[in-house]
Formats: C-alpha cells, sequence, structure tokens
C-alpha cells in the first residue's frame, strides 16, 4: 500500500543541508495499522507529510497503492489526497466556518461527487463515529473529542485506502483520547490501513506494528534508549 | 461550485460581507447614474447647430457711440469682408448660434388663441440662411424684395403689422407647430404680425438652450437687415482651409473701416462650440473622475478585504488543499465569494441606481435611467470584483497543502 525505499528529504539553505529524512524505508501492508513514533525532530511528522502527498521528497522512491508519486504534479497530487488519502490531524482541523456536515462534504465536493451521493455518504460516516445529530453544530459548539471524530468521519466519507493520522490524541484529554483510539482501532478492523504518526508509546502500543525514527532514519527501538527518555517528558514532534 | 458553503461562510462573517455589499451597491447605483449623466452631456455636446461649422467664422464688435449712417456702413463692411480671399458670404447677425444671446418670443398658430402655443427664438440678418449653410428642406429662401431694414421695423411696427412677412422655421418647429402636415403656407402670429412659412430648414439650434434641450430646434428666420448699431455679430463662410487666416483678415479690415470700433470676438464655430460646452465638458469629467475614484476604492476595498481573509483563512486554505483542493479549486472558491457578494451587492444597487435617478428626476431636469444602464453598470462591478480578487485568490491557491499540519 505505502512503499519508500532510500527515502531522504533535504531542506536547503544557502549554508547548510539539513536532513529530515535519511535513506527511510517503509513498507505498509494494505490492512496494516502502524505506528510511527519518534522524538521531537526525528522526522516522523516530515514522514507524514510525505506519505500524504502533502510535501515533496528530494530522492529515494514512493509507491502508493503500487504507483509511484515521485514525478506527479501538483493537480495529480490533490486528486490521489482527495481519492485515496484520508487525514487526520492532531489539531483536528476542521473548517470553523462551516457546519459539521459541510466539514465533512469538502472532500467529497473536489471529487466531484453528485449530491445525493455525498449526502449518502455524509451520513453514514457521521453515523459510523455517532455524530449524526450533529450536522448542524458549527465546530465551536463540539468538544475536542467530537471535532476529531467528525474529522474522522471526513477522512472516511471519502473510502481512502489510506488514513494518515498525525497525533490524534494529542490534543484530547485521556477519556476522549480513549474513545477516538477505540474508533481508529474499529476502523482498522473493518479493513483499512492506518498509518499514525504518534510519540505517545501507549498509543504506538495500540498498533499492530511500530516503526521508529531518530534524525531521519528507521531504527529498531531495542537499540534506541533515547526513545523511552524523550516520551517521558512528554515532547514530541 | 461551493455556492452553499461560501454563503455559511459568509454569514458567519456578516459584518464585514455587509460593508463590502454595501460599497458594490453605492458604487454601482452611482457610477450607473453617473455614466448615464456623462452620456447625456456628450450626446448635448453633439447637438446639430444647423450651420456648416467647419465653414464659418464669426467676428463680434461693439462700437465706442452709434454709426451715424448705420445701414451704409453696415453695406461698406459687407462690401469690403467679401472681397477677403476665401469668403464665400457674409451677413450681420442678430444671433448666433451657441453664443448664450438670443431672442426669443411667443408664437401662436391661431390668432384668436390667449395662451402662446410655444416659445421660439428669431433669427434676423440678410443672406443668413446661405451664410450659416443652413440646408433648406422646402420651400425657398427669402427673395431680395422681401427684405426690411430692421431699424425701419422697429421704429415702425405698422410695416410688418399691415402685411404678412415672410418666415423660414425649423423641421422641429414645423413638427411641433403642424405634426404630420407640411408647414409652407401656414401662419405664424406674435406681437400682432401675421408670417407666412415660405421655407423650412433642417436644423438651426437656439443660441441659449434656456428652455432645455426639447425646444433647442425651435428656430424662425426672418428677412430683416441688420446694422451695426443693432447687431454685433459678422459671421463669414469662408473657403476650406482657409478659417484662421479669414478671420485675422475680416477683424483687420473692420478696424481700418473704422478704427472707433473695438473687436470682441473672433471665433471659428468649432471655438464657439467648445465654449459653448465648457461647461458640459468639465462636468462629463468631473463625473469621470468620481467613476475612477468610486470603482479604484472600490476595487481597493475587494483587494483588501480578500487579502485579509486569504491571510485570515491560510491554515483552512491548506487544510482544503490536504483533502484535495487543486490550486484552481481554491483561485475559484474566492472568485465565487466575490461573485456572490458582488451580485448581492449590484443587485441593491440597482434598486438604488432608480432611487437616485427618481431623486435626480424630481429634483433636476435629469431623464430616466434608461434600464441598459444598469446591467452595463452590473458587468463593470462584476469585472472590477474578478479583478481585484485575482490577486489575493492567486495567493490563497499558492498556499501549500504542508500548512495543514503545522502547528497555529
Amino acid at each position: 500500500m505505502l512503499k519508500m525505499t532510500h527515502l531522504s528529504k533535504v531542506y536547503r539553505t544557502e549554508v547548510v543541508e539539513t536532513y529530515a529524512l535519511r535513506d527511510f524505508s517503509i513498507d505498509v501492508k494494505e490492512g496494516e495499522f502502524v505506528a510511527v513514533t519518534g522524538p521531537s525532530g526525528s522526522g516522523k511528522t516530515t514522514f507524514l507529510t510525505i506519505a500524504g502527498l502533502l510535501e515533496t521528497f528530494t530522492g529515494g522512491e514512493y509507491l502508493l497503492d503500487g504507483a509511484d508519486v515521485s514525478g506527479l504534479n501538483d493537480n495529480a497530487r490533490s486528486k490521489i489526497r482527495n481519492e485515496k488519502i484520508g487525514f487526520i490531524f492532531q489539531a483536528f482541523n476542521l473548517i470553523p466556518d462551516l457546519n459539521v456536515f459541510d466539514n465533512v462534504e469538502v472532500p467529497l465536493r473536489y471529487r466531484g461527487m453528485k449530491s445525493a451521493e455525498r449526502k449518502r455518504r455524509i451520513m453514514d460516516a457521521l453515523e459510523r463515529v455517532g455524530l449524526a445529530s450533529r450536522i448542524k453544530h458549527y465546530p465551536a459548539e463540539l468538544s475536542g473529542g467530537q471535532q476529531q471524530r467528525v474529522a474522522i468521519a471526513r477522512a472516511l466519507a471519502g473510502s481512502p485506502r489510506l488514513l494518515l493520522a498525525d497525533e490524534p490524541t494529542g490534543n484530547l484529554d485521556t477519556q476522549m483520547a480513549r474513545g477516538v483510539l477505540e474508533l481508529l482501532e474499529d476502523i482498522h478492523r473493518e479493513g483499512a490501513t492506518i498509518v499514525m504518526v504518534t510519540h505517545d508509546p501507549e498509543l504506538a502500543a495500540r498498533a499492530q506494528r511500530n516503526v521508529h525514527i531518530i534524525d531521519g532514519q528507521e531504527v529498531d527501538i531495542a537499540e534506541e534508549p533515547r526513545f523511552h527518555a524523550d516520551h517521558a517528558t512528554g515532547s514530541h514532534a | 461550485m461551493e455556492i452553499g458553503p461560501i454563503l455559511s461562510t459568509l454569514r458567519r462573517h456578516k459584518i464585514t460581507a455587509f460593508l463590502l455589499v454595501i460599497e458594490i451597491a453605492l458604487t454601482c447605483a452611482i457610477v450607473s447614474n453617473a455614466v448615464f449623466l456623462i452620456s447625456q452631456r456628450l450626446e448635448r455636446m453633439k447637438m446639430p447647430s444647423g450651420v456648416a461649422e467647419h465653414q464659418l467664422v464669426m467676428v463680434q464688435m461693439t462700437h465706442t457711440t452709434p454709426a451715424r449712417d448705420a445701414m451704409a456702413r453696415t453695406q461698406a463692411d459687407l462690401a469690403a469682408l467679401r472681397a477677403i480671399p476665401g469668403v464665400k458670404d457674409v451677413t450681420l447677425a442678430s444671433q448666433v448660434p451657441l453664443t448664450n444671446s438670443s431672442s426669443n418670443t411667443e408664437i401662436r398658430t391661431d390668432p384668436s388663441q390667449k395662451l402662446p402655443t410655444l416659445n421660439a427664438t428669431q433669427y434676423f440678418g440678410q443672406d443668413l440662411i446661405r451664410t450659416f449653410g443652413a440646408q433648406l428642406v422646402a420651400g425657398r429662401d427669402f427673395r431680395p424684395d422681401e427684405y426690411l431694414d430692421y431699424a425701419k421695423v422697429i421704429h415702425n411696427l405698422d410695416l410688418v403689422r399691415t402685411q404678412t412677412s415672410s418666415v423660414v422655421i425649423t423641421e422641429a418647429l414645423a413638427e411641433r407647430l403642424w405634426p404630420g402636415e407640411s408647414a409652407l403656407g401656414k401662419r405664424i402670429y406674435f406681437a400682432g404680425v401675421e408670417t407666412r412659412v415660405v421655407g423650412v430648414v433642417k436644423s438651426l439650434v437656439r443660441p441659449s438652450l434656456f428652455e432645455g434641450d426639447g425646444g433647442a430646434q425651435w428656430s424662425m428666420i426672418f428677412p430683416l437687415r441688420m446694422d451695426v448699431n443693432h447687431a454685433s455679430r459678422y459671421v463669414l463662410r469662408t473657403e476650406p482651409g482657409s478659417r484662421r487666416r479669414v478671420l485675422d483678415a475680416a477683424a483687420r479690415v473692420l478696424r481700418q473701416l473704422d478704427p472707433h470700433r473695438i473687436i470682441l470676438e473672433k471665433q471659428t464655430f468649432a471655438e464657439i462650440r467648445t465654449d459653448y460646452f465648457r461647461n458640459d465638458r468639465a462636468m462629463a469629467g468631473i463625473l469621470l473622475g468620481v467613476i475612477v475614484a468610486l470603482l479604484t476604492v472600490t476595487a481597493l476595498g475587494i483587494v483588501g478585504l480578500a487579502s485579509f481573509w486569504v491571510a485570515q483563512r491560510r491554515r483552512t486554505i491548506g487544510v482544503r488543499r490536504a483533502l484535495g483542493a487543486t490550486r484552481g479549486d481554491i483561485l475559484r472558491y474566492f472568485q465565487t465569494e466575490n461573485f456572490l457578494l458582488a451580485t448581492i451587492g449590484i443587485a441593491l444597487g440597482m434598486v438604488l441606481a432608480w432611487g437616485i435617478n427618481l431623486f435626480l428626476m424630481q429634483h433636476y431636469e435629469v431623464a430616466r435611467l434608461p434600464w441598459i444602464y444598469l446591467p452595463a453598470g452590473a458587468l463593470a462591478l462584476w469585472l472590477i470584483g474578478q479583478l481585484a480578487v485575482l490577486g489575493p485568490a492567486l495567493r490563497a491557491s499558492h498556499v501549500p497543502p504542508v500548512v495543514a499540519t503545522r502547528s497555529v
């Protein structure tokens, strides 16, 4: 589903080159639930933005759903984001001026879907996250947990091949975080492929497989004690 | 099209959206009326004079003391002016079109009428029709034996009251007095004088449009010879390309013939027209300035608000891009939003334009605003709106999707 081979991402200024990812490889199979962990500044978020085609990469190869995405133009990348990828952000990223229904509708509109089909999918997705009764509410009228559920509904409504979650419980209290995590697990059990970036080892432990990043490279957790020291302070990428 | 979500978003920003709508509405209303007023002024400036403008020059003079034998002085002047190379015809006219100095009279078509039919202007001068280059469309010019001396007539009105005089009138006056009929042979009465229409000229504008433009062409020409004590304007018809030279020569000749004479003005008819419509031109210029200023302020308002919204929504633009919006989708979003605001403003503006026009009609001599000015104004504002929002919308379309993952 998602395969990166010797991938690198370099930020260049006139005087310095900074590697956000270096010789990074990962292979996520269809239906897997993978947690990508690492300390602050390790390159987790860079990995996620490249995986979600939000940013380009400098070198290496990236196959998404079997297709090489390195040479795609901006419109083609937008189309893949819209049709194949569902995003769940730490800050929810709902549009504050749109109600719940309209927020979930956003990606479906960009797909050019008919109104009746959009409505069916929106209601299905909102029922799936238990918020079908809140379609007229605005984000500011919802709790953090509810907002993240709306964001998950928005990600699910387009039936994506891949769900990318960036610290999905990072802004939630423990109870709300548990609810959101259980929802993600349910979605995974139904066959979705999920890649979740987190600095929280407890959250990572719920995934099928963990990939740990340090300094832009995948490392074996057992060989990298810094991770444990770092997450204990609560810092994250 | 995202009309529903855009309207939903605008409802959450009522005050800023309302202010922009009001700005567009006021601009639409004022611009529609101002364009109409300018077009009226331009139309007025093109008003036909009925004379051969490209061939006529005028010398206006005054005497420090009245001439002793005014008619002899006049005949000598005319002979000398005719002798100037390039002069085709010359007349001493009682008045000249578009000079703001006119002689008018109330006329009747039936001597028993209690109220006059209308007020028309009266031109006097020997060979005036030929010299002015007025185009006869029916009947004839005056015969030499029909001319009387103006000075004799005003001292003895019986000269014209005891016999029927001839008059040549304009086509517009003929149509106003006898709609659909031939005016030839018809009678016009004024001040106890009976006149018979012997000719009709296509057009001859009044010297002064004091009654508004409706009666601008209500003119009559009488066979009266003017003299230098009763008229001050020599009008000369020239050969093509000799106006300026003839004008200078005419002024020199007139001064030589009578050193006590003062030349007040020497103008080509093109200059007379320019002078006459100076205020109209200035008004059109001022209105044009108002239009440009209003459109500029509105465009800047749109740019300002759109830029503010782009900056304010940078994060949500990034989210939209992350969720699959192309750059084109973002560009269209802002253009559609502007189009909707402009449409609401324009709709209000059209109603307001109609109201302003009603006010102007009631308080000033302004005609009803033709409906065509409303869609024209609307189109202008839509175009300006789209152009004004293009810059901020392009900036918005270049917000990268990765913004969605960045902390606020």
